[in-house]
């Protein structure tokens, strides 16, 4: 079975974190440009890393607007996220030119990941000196159409 | 109202201190987001501070004025007074100087209104801690 943007979600969700954290936003980034193939227990995954958008932001002391949204992915693109190819395959995922086994639940109609941005050498984003911050995990969710 | 001590070394005399500080044109930018808008006398600018928060920032306008200035005992106060331009609050804050050979203290007595003091006081002291910090570091290349 193939899976990609037509029948499927794939979708990152950060948490702010630091002394300042009601300052920021819970984000939810859209990967736009994925594709992935699911054979009985075997799933590869490949995602083209600089099609992250953001489609939501909750919490912060005002909320995200559209020139917000499009300067977080200038940022994510330009700061946080190398251009690598990011790869799953074979329980191990490919992030920032490190290979490491990461662990995915699967419900039948959405599967989750947590994913630890330093154990793939990417420096959370962090602002206000550092009292402001995207948390360290961030979670990968992909959930199929209808 | 929130209060803060920091010191800075600059490895300078007292005196290249004491006419670094009274500068408004050098002492403003060393703030992290600020700069000079405009002199309106030796001791009073107008200015402005734009906070980047991520993606968001708050930008304050308003004055820094000497108000005191001891020039026997190197003592000053710089009064800041600014309106957040996106909204309602302001932030004020009388900034003291009191110096010696290589350095100096600052007391920080400063008031948030708004967005800003919505995060809470904890947060508000925790942020100008950490800008002031890096104001001293700034100030030590002065």
């Amino acid at each position: 079975m193939e899976y990609g943007p037509h029948n499927a979600e794939l979708t990152v969700h950060t948490k702010r974190a630091g002394a300042a954290a009601k300052a920021g936003h819970d984000l939810t980034l859209l990967v736009e440009r994925w594709s992935a193939t699911a054979d009985g227990d075997t799933v590869t995954l490949e995602a083209d890393p600089r099609s992250l958008t953001v489609v939501k932001g909750e919490g912060g002391i005002t909320s995200l607007g559209q020139d917000e949204k499009d300067a977080i992915k200038q940022t994510i693109d330009e700061d946080v996220l190398p251009a690598e190819p990011i790869r799953y395959a074979g329980g191990q995922l490919t992030l920032n030119g490190v290979t490491r086994p990461i662990a995915v639940t699967f419900d039948g109609t959405e599967g989750r990941a947590e994913i630890k941005q330093t154990d793939f050498k990417i420096k959370p984003y962090s602002a206000l000196f550092g009292t402001l911050k995207v948390a360290d995990v961030v979670e990968v969710k992909v959930r199929t159409h209808g | 109202m929130v209060e803060l001590d920091h010191r800075f070394e600059t490895g300078k005399d007292e005196a290249y201190n004491w006419d670094a500080i009274l500068d408004l044109d050098r002492i403003i930018p060393c703030v992290e987001g600020g700069k000079v808008l405009e002199r309106e006398s030796d001791e009073k600018a107008k200015a402005e501070i734009k906070v980047k928060m991520g993606a968001m920032s708050m930008t304050f306008r308003g004055t820094v004025e000497v108000t005191e200035r001891d020039d026997a005992a190197h003592r000053a106060v710089l009064a800041v007074r600014s309106k957040d331009m996106g909204g309602s609050g302001y932030a004020n804050a009388d900034v003291t100087f009191a110096l010696g050979d290589g350095g100096g203290a600052i007391h920080t007595e400063a008031k948030i209104s708004g967005k800003a003091a919505s995060m809470g006081e904890g947060v508000v002291q925790t942020v100008l801690d950490a800008l002031i910090r890096d104001f001293t570091t700034k100030l030590a290349a002065i």
